[in-house]
């Protein structure tokens, strides 16, 4: 009997739920482990890395929350976490320096400071709120034309943040946001998503989204309803997008609207694909390993010594292997490494196991 | 009224640039489900070719040839490599994968042609503005709009008057079938590619004698309004793809007209609105699958 295994589905019952929410968890929880061990390791000099790593680890499990159960790509992510790092970082620059930072901010917003975490609520809850208004429309429509219409969000939420200067600063960086995101607000906030992501992923939501996905006639003459079978997958992944902006926004502290274009979308998409754009699991192998990955191109791309070699910088050579491994993974394993596969620990035998 | 023919013949003009650029690639999602995230590079490609072309003192008419014959060339070659292996994979895989095709193009171009901006020193009579009973008609809209006529004319007779449009019409409607008649996907794949290229490198050349200068990273804004314009027409179809256009040039044009000076910056969130409403009235576009290629 095996304990521990990767498994497709979970176990009914009662207890199912449980099994279901602990693979992943535990999961989430050897990924924290490995970054503390990495982070002490190094002695903290690593400490930009493992953070970032952390933030996309969390944006790739909601990228997943949405495209893994309703099988629709979206851009409009880049949005939520535009819009979660702008609501954050709004409500959390400290009182004493709003009149330096957004002397024109409406007075209610001028006298407010909140700690971390209801910073990252506020982040979160925006980014739902708009995903729920604008998700009414867009998840009426066909696949396609519903990944088109989130480039359409990104659109608007860039040109908006763009142009509202006495909220945002308009195309100027909002800076002065506190560097609160750290080791344990982000780990914690990652599996404290996870948890959110599997839930979802074995309840009901996540069962119709799945079902709308695969054979939206059958789904539907089972009475499965297709705009909110998509919707709410769509709100909560939009959601944890937000808590993964407001976790950036206080992580790097300044940052402009076009600190969140398509060239964000690169980075959470490929690690989706390669770990499986369907499993939870898959999603924090993804991000593990591409971030590696990044961390060596970028090396690469400022250029290097190795003894007497001077080897000079690529500039733009990562977004060109994402590119490529992107087109390789999708040929020879189109489901990504862990397919749909989630790692389950059970503690009861079952049949087949 | 002046002020209205005006405004008339500047949506004419933009709109005729979308209804092109949808039409190149609604062609490829009608037979394959692909909508190609790549497709802006072809134009960017295109443009940064001219550049040096036209630098080095090459006849024009010799210039367009060129890129022109590149385009297509490039679009086919993409076609093969990357798409071809992609025939019946669902579209969300296409989809991810244009998008892999295109950073991999845009470090194409990184490498050959460098980060900075490149200008596009387009022939003098292009920046001449003729005045036709007081309007103002700059003449490359005159000669966009003569050009979307000339491509749209051209395509139709090729897709309706042809054997190969015959095939691809076939491919486009019932591919099973049509493999069963002897059709081969592979080659269907290669024509709807190389009309593709030679339509984006055409706009290519318009969209970026319009703007003038060209980096690598030129590429979205053109992809964007192609996307916009075949969901907003309908996927998979000519007709879509023009009333799109033209529709979504309509839409930018009045709505910078009409808006009031504050609300100017916006213009771009509101006509993204105004699409994104049309399509709650009408899911699947303004002319809707079914009506044919």
């Amino acid at each position: 009997m095996a304990l521990i295994g990767l498994r497709r589905d979970k176990p009914s019952g009662p207890g199912g739920l449980l099994v279901g929410l602990g693979g992943p968890l535990l999961v989430s929880a050897a990924v924290t482990l490995a970054a503390w061990l990495m982070l002490q390791g190094t002695g903290g000099t690593t400490n930009d890395i493992v953070i970032l790593f952390g933030i996309n680890a969390l944006m790739v499990v909601g990228f997943q929350a949405f495209v893994g159960n309703t099988g629709i790509v979206s851009f409009g992510h880049v949005a939520f976490m535009a819009l979660g790092a702008y609501a954050a970082g709004i409500v959390s620059v400290p009182i004493s320096m709003k009149a330096v930072v957004l002397p024109n901010l409406p007075q209610f917003l001028r006298q407010t400071e909140l700690p971390i975490f209801w910073s990252l609520i506020v982040g979160g809850a925006v980014a739902a709120l708009v995903a729920l208004g604008i998700g009414l429309v867009i998840m009426r429509l066909s696949g396609a034309a519903a990944s088109i219409a989130t480039l359409g969000l990104l659109v608007i939420v860039n040109n908006v943040l763009n142009q509202a200067h006495s909220i945002t600063r308009g195309p100027q960086a909002l800076f002065g946001v506190p560097q609160a995101a750290t080791f344990p607000w982000v780990f914690g906030s990652l599996i404290a998503v996870v948890l959110l992501s599997s839930w979802l992923k074995w309840s009901g939501l996540g069962l119709r989204a799945r079902s709308v996905r695969d054979d939206p006639i059958a789904a539907e003459a089972s009475g499965v309803r297709r705009l909110p079978a998509r919707l709410w997958p769509f709100v909560l992944s939009a959601f944890i997008t937000g808590i993964g902006g407001a976790l950036y926004a206080e992580d790097i502290s300044a940052f402009s609207p076009n600190s969140f274009f398509v060239a964000q979308i690169v980075g959470v998409l490929v690690m989706s694909i390669i770990g499986g754009l369907n499993s939870i699991s898959g999603s924090l192998v993804g991000a593990a390993l591409i971030s590696m990955l990044a961390e060596v191109l970028r090396r690469l791309e400022a250029g290097f010594t190795i003894g007497p070699i001077d080897v000079h910088g690529a500039v733009g050579i990562s977004e060109a292997v994402f590119g490529v491994a992107l087109i390789l993974m999708l040929r020879w394993r189109p489901a990504g490494l862990l397919g749909a596969l989630e790692l389950e620990v059970d503690p009861r035998p079952r049949a087949g196991s | 009224m002046t002020e209205l023919i005006q405004r008339v013949v500047d949506a004419l003009s933009v709109g005729s640039t979308y209804a092109l650029l949808a039409l190149g690639l609604t062609l490829v999602y009608s037979v394959m489900n692909l909508i190609n995230f790549a497709y802006g590079m072809l134009l960017v490609w295109t443009a940064l070719l001219a550049v040096p072309l036209i630098d080095s003192g090459l006849p024009a008419e010799l210039v367009v040839a060129i890129c022109l014959a590149f385009t297509t060339l490039l679009s086919i070659a993409m076609g093969r490599a990357a798409f071809r292996p992609f025939l019946t994979a669902p579209p969300v895989t296409l989809l991810i994968t244009s998008f892999g095709v295109e950073l991999v193009l845009q470090y194409g171009a990184l490498l050959f042609f460098g980060e900075n901006p490149r200008i596009l020193r387009v022939p003098t009579f292009l920046n001449e503005v003729l005045f036709i009973g007081g309007v103002r008609v700059p003449a490359i809209e005159l000669i966009t709009i003569a050009t979307a006529g000339i491509v749209v004319l051209g395509l139709y007779a090729l897709l309706n008057r042809t054997f190969f449009g015959m095939q691809i019409r076939a491919a486009a409607e019932q591919p099973d079938v049509a493999r069963l008649m002897g059709i081969s996907p592979a080659r269907v794949l290669t024509i709807v590619f190389a009309i593709s290229g030679l339509i984006a490198g055409v706009v290519g050349l318009l969209w970026f004698a319009k703007v003038g200068a060209i980096t690598p990273r030129s590429d979205l804004e053109p992809t964007f309004k192609a996307f916009i314009s075949i969901v907003l027409g309908g996927l998979g179809n000519t007709r879509g793809a023009i009333v799109g256009g033209l529709t979504l040039g309509a839409l930018e044009v009045g709505l910078s007209a009409i808006l009031p000076p504050e609300a100017i910056g916006y213009t771009d969130a509101i006509v993204f609105l105004v699409v994104i409403l049309i399509l709650l009235l009408r899911p699947r576009g303004l002319i809707g699958p079914g009506a044919g290629l």
